[in-house]
């Protein structure tokens, strides 16, 4: 094993490790705001990634020009699914946990079906694109255009929502709603349109990770879920409730994937990302950040 | 109450009986083997989610990754089977004990996570045990086992074209989940669990006793499921590790007693015999269109009944009851 | 006991009432079951192969003239022009499903014979279950070695296995390195279920045997969300033959990947799957210039028999695709079954597997490349010759062996 081999490992790592932390940056957020995890976040993605595709093949618009209309889609959609579904799963009067694990876990069984239906199981790809199979070189180590523009909108949109969640008024209207649903109401905010709003955002910010991911992926309707299990285990390494835990979740992530691969044979290497969940939470049970 | 409590029970187990014997009797009637292929699904299920019910409904450890369990019985039978040639009933009790065992061990450090975290790393375990078998060349690694069915034998518990052998052994399955939890809701242990979930309080003054009995739970759900696990392997006598450790299994597993109410004594069997069948056929007529339809109508199903009855199919019947008293 | 008048005269009466009967029967339908993955990952081969055997049964039921057991006249001659009338079940890819819906099509829909399965697992319990109910099964495609061998009487396979795919890609080798071509290394890539796996142990074998050197075996998640540590390894092994076995989603990821990191393959042998599939092409086809498959059927052969470009248009009506190497052996599955049904002149499960034993249909008749069609005892045909294919300008030419090839291989790839 050459110094070479190990630091493309390493850097390939990070890059896929930004791109996951993105991935799984509007699942934290979602159950940050009120503690739900979403099944149906690898269907999310499902959905911006084909979102993406029929843009680039019907009008001819770049994966890169149609991250932000995917992102506005994603956040309709995301508002919607709030208010059609999950607003009912969280005012289960028993079993809340059981409730939205398996409301969400119906949807993604739907949006697969209907994804199937209209889409037809076939799978689809971006041909041709502004940054698909360009890659830069430096001593030796390639980074691959799509993910270093990953990489880059992951920190962009990390850093934006740190900002956003502490320093607007609606990210504080968020926290509020967070730490208390029932006395931000006597303030005049409705909770329903705080919790539509983050569910917006959170698929919004699917649908940037989507865009991107279309232009060096493939796509079907059961794409979402070789990326779900990732983005749990990201957020829960990061800590629940922590949308800065996502992101440093993802890091490690990507590059405990591209490290177990190097020393195990790959068809296990998420053996090593699964290794390092549990002994991070048999140590911390919060995880790394989290603070509940 | 305590009277009342203990009618309830005494009425519970004749209505178990009650429903044992008319199931029992169905394939004097029924002839099918396909309809009888479905029932022993859903006897079997409705043991599996039983299990699942002990640990994740009544003890509140959500574990969606039973699939671990059900696939160590599984292999351990058809690997005593095949490289050893010892009777799928000792390889049944091995399996059985040594997934009560792993619970065990698996248990103590993680039943200290709580909610998503413990979720999760049930999820991973099992995916973790479905790698490591997929990668071993000795128990067949992804090319799986193929049991030999050489004719009809209870010795070896393989039959060629009749379902009754299996539908009674699910049978049999499916009361003896029942039982176990039928008794461990009058246990001691089903106080405490019951004192936890309705005071958290008294988790803290519980803590060791109750820790204790957690770890009884997930020795007796992984046991029993198991055995379903061993069950299953002589039942299609071809095993993989996708097929029987996949995740989609922990969460099939699970689903019964969601649908039908969880931690409650009727919910599995509930839910298993409306999902069960609801699936199969849906698969089978619905399925061949290779639209994805049956996905939409399953999906919008799990929706619809995890909204409308958070507590299950069961609280319509007690509901009924309710308002009837 | 002893046959008095009035007995003879009530089998007469109940023989000339049920003649009719029994000839209508006959000459209405013939229910084969055909099992697929109608749902779930693996759909779209399922959706596909509908196409294929819907081609199959439209050519059997209706008059054509095509050179092509049954095409001839309408339905099957043997059974009083009967129909063939397809029940399409879905096994979602799981075994268990598989053998549940197999038995309902043996028991409820009265198929007498069953063809599948794409997934090989699936084709283990299918196979079993046509066994206990003594009902033919032919595995159109499944290419794992292990199935034929589990000494099964009621099992089939027109297609070629994994071992001749790869015995014909070692042998294209040897050819090429006697024309002074430097083949020493060879890299493997293979996904990690039952397909990767038979593949890359026949893959391993042969290589051992033949005096080849495996620089890097690498065994990788199907269905993987990187495979950029897998290409790394590949690319500092560089082999002179990268040979992966993987389907299409994995072999669009690792075609992406490789031009990602820089990695250009001096060459590629490909156990088909992800490599002769539409979508694998219309993604990143302009990369694989030069990329030979194995295959069982070519295109080219329209040229030397006019009926396999008119069967392909047909089907191409159909599903919008030209055949491929699963499409055209599901479309074969069909005909060799009903070609014996056929013969057998019943639809009794033994007296069919009695035909499709004595089955022996010459190569030319068929749409593929083959000998012929006559299974051993094993019901493996052993004359199914596979074909290498070369990807270039767009189309896929055959190449190998020298009898069917109708051009030199480009060797290396990228020359």
């Amino acid at each position: 094993m050459t110094a070479e081999t190990i630091i493309q490992s390493l850097a390939s790592g990070l890059l896929m490790g930004l791109l996951y932390g993105l991935i799984a940056a509007g699942l934290a957020l979602i159950f940050g705001l009120m503690d739900v995890v979403n099944f149906a976040h690898g269907e999310f993605l499902m959905i911006a990634m084909y979102a993406t595709f029929f843009l680039f093949a019907y009008f001819a618009i770049d994966p890169l020009l149609a991250a932000p209309l995917v992102a506005a889609a994603l956040f309709v959609f995301g508002a919607v699914v709030y208010l059609l579904v999950v607003r009912f799963a969280v005012r289960a009067k028993a079993n809340a946990g059981m409730v939205q694990i398996f409301s969400t876990f119906g949807l993604a069984i739907v949006m697969r079906g209907l994804a199937q239906f209209f889409f037809t199981p076939d799978y689809r790809s971006v041909t041709h694109s502004w940054l698909g199979g360009k890659t830069v070189s430096v001593a030796g180590i390639y980074l691959p255009e799509p993910q270093l523009v990953g990489a880059l909108v992951s920190v962009v949109a990390f850093i934006a929502l740190y900002f956003f969640i502490h320093r607007t008024d609606f990210g504080r209207a968020l926290e509020a709603t967070r730490e208390d649903a029932g006395a931000v109401a006597l303030v005049g905010i409705d909770k329903n349109k705080v919790f539509a709003l983050g569910w917006g955002l959170g698929a919004a910010l699917v649908g940037l990770a989507g865009a991107i991911m279309a232009i060096f992926f493939y796509v079907y309707p059961d794409v979402g879920a070789s990326f779900a299990l990732i983005a749990y285990v990201t957020v829960a390494l990061g800590g629940f409730g922590s949308v800065f835990g996502a992101f440093a979740g993802g890091i490690i992530v990507g590059l405990v994937e591209a490290t177990t691969a190097l020393i195990l044979p790959p068809s296990l290497k998420s053996v090593g990302i699964y290794a390092v969940y549990l002994l991070i939470v048999f140590i911390r049970p919060r995880g790394l950040f989290g603070s509940m | 109450m305590d009277t009342h409590f203990a009618q309830r029970r005494r009425r519970d187990l004749i209505m178990a009986g009650c429903l044992t014997v008319i199931a029992a009797l169905v394939p004097l009637f029924v002839k099918d083997v396909y309809v009888q292929n479905i029932m022993v699904l859903t006897l079997m299920y409705a043991a599996l989610s039983q299990s699942w019910n002990i640990l994740s409904g009544y003890c509140g450890q959500i574990s969606l990754g039973h699939a671990l369990y059900f696939g160590l019985g599984a292999y351990t039978t058809a690997l005593l089977f095949t490289k050893f040639g010892v009777l799928p009933w000792f390889g049944m009790l091995a399996g059985g004990a040594i997934s009560a065992v792993i619970a065990m061990a698996l248990g103590y450090p993680c039943f200290r996570l709580r909610g998503h975290y413990f979720v999760i790393a049930t999820i991973v375990i099992a995916e973790i045990a479905l790698l490591l078998i997929q990668n071993w060349d000795w128990a067949g690694a992804a090319l799986g086992i193929d049991i030999p069915v050489r004719g009809d034998s209870w010795l070896k518990f393989q039959f060629t074209r009749s379902k009754l052998p299996y539908f009674y052994f699910a049978l049999a399955l499916a009361c003896i989940a029942w039982l176990v939890t039928w008794w461990l809701e009058d246990s001691k242990w089903g106080y405490w669990w019951r004192a936890v979930k309705d005071n958290p309080d008294a988790a803290e003054s519980l803590g060791v006793v109750v820790f204790n009995s957690k770890m009884g739970a997930a020795a007796v759900s992984a046991f029993l499921v198991a055995v379903g696990g061993s069950f299953y392997a002589q039942f299609v006598s071809y095993i993989d590790p996708e097929s029987v450790m996949g995740f989609q299994f922990s969460l099939l597993m699970a689903l019964p007693a969601v649908l039908g109410g969880i931690g409650t004594l009727w919910g599995p069997v509930l839910g298993a015999v409306i999902l069960i069948p609801l699936t199969e056929l849906t698969r089978s007529f619905v399925g061949g269109s290779g639209r994805g339809v049956d996905l939409i109508v399953y999906g919008t199903l799990i929706v619809l009944i995890s909204l409308a009855l958070p507590r299950g199919l069961v609280s319509v019947f007690s509901l009924r009851k309710e308002a009837a008293r | 006991m002893t046959i008095s008048r009035r007995n003879v005269l009530l089998g007469a009466t109940a023989a000339a009432a049920l003649g009719p009967m029994a000839a209508r029967a006959q000459a209405s339908e013939v229910a084969i079951g055909v099992i697929y993955p109608l749902s779930g990952s693996s759909a779209q081969i399922g959706v596909d192969a509908q196409r294929a055997f819907e081609t199959a049964a439209d050519i059997i039921n209706k008059n054509y003239d095509f050179a092509l057991p049954l095409a001839k006249g309408e339905g099957l001659p043997g059974l009083g022009g009967a129909k063939v009338k397809l029940v399409f079940a879905d096994h979602q890819a799981d075994p268990q499903k598989g053998r549940a819906e197999a038995e309902r099509l043996i028991t409820q829909d009265k198929v007498c014979a069953v063809i599948g399965t794409y997934q090989s697992a699936v084709a283990v319990t299918v196979s079993q279950i046509c066994e206990r109910y003594q009902i033919p099964f032919i595995s159109a495609d499944n290419s794992s070695p292990s199935l034929h061998r589990r000494g099964l009487k009621y099992y089939f396979r027109a297609a070629p296995h994994d071992e001749m795919f790869s015995t014909a890609m070692f042998d294209f080798f040897d050819a090429m390195k006697k024309k002074g071509q430097k083949i020493k290394t060879l890299s493997l890539f293979h996904e990690d279920t039952i397909f990767g796996t038979d593949s890359a142990n026949s893959q391993l074998k042969l290589a051992s045997e033949r005096g080849y050197k495996v620089v890097a075996d690498i065994k990788y998640r199907a269905n993987s969300p990187s495979l950029t540590a897998e290409v790394q390894q590949l690319k500092a092994a560089n082999a002179d033959v990268l040979m992966p076995s993987s389907y299409t989603t994995d072999a669009i990821l690792l075609v992406k990947t490789m031009a990602e990191l820089g990695y250009k393959p001096k060459n590629i042998v490909a156990q088909d799957a992800g490599f002769s599939e539409k979508a694998t092409y219309d993604a990143v086809g302009d990369k694989l210039e030069g990329v030979i498959s194995r295959g069982s059927f070519s295109l080219d052969l329209a040229q030397k028999r006019p009926m396999v470009g008119l069967i392909n248009e047909m089907y191409r009506a159909k599903s919008g695709k030209d055949f491929n190497d699963y499409s055209s052996r599901q479309f074969m599955g069909l005909i060799v079954m009903a070609d014996a049904i056929n013969r057998a002149k019943s639809t009794d499960g033994e007296k069919i597997r009695e035909a499709l034993a004595a089955t022996d249909m010459p190569g030319d008749v068929t749409i593929m490349p083959w000998k012929r069609v006559k299974f051993d005892e094993m019901g493996q045909n052993n004359f199914a010759d596979p074909v290498l294919l070369q990807y270039a300008a767009k189309n896929f030419v055959t190449i190998f062996p020298e009898q069917a090839a109708v051009s030199e291989a480009i060797w290396p790839m990228n020359s």
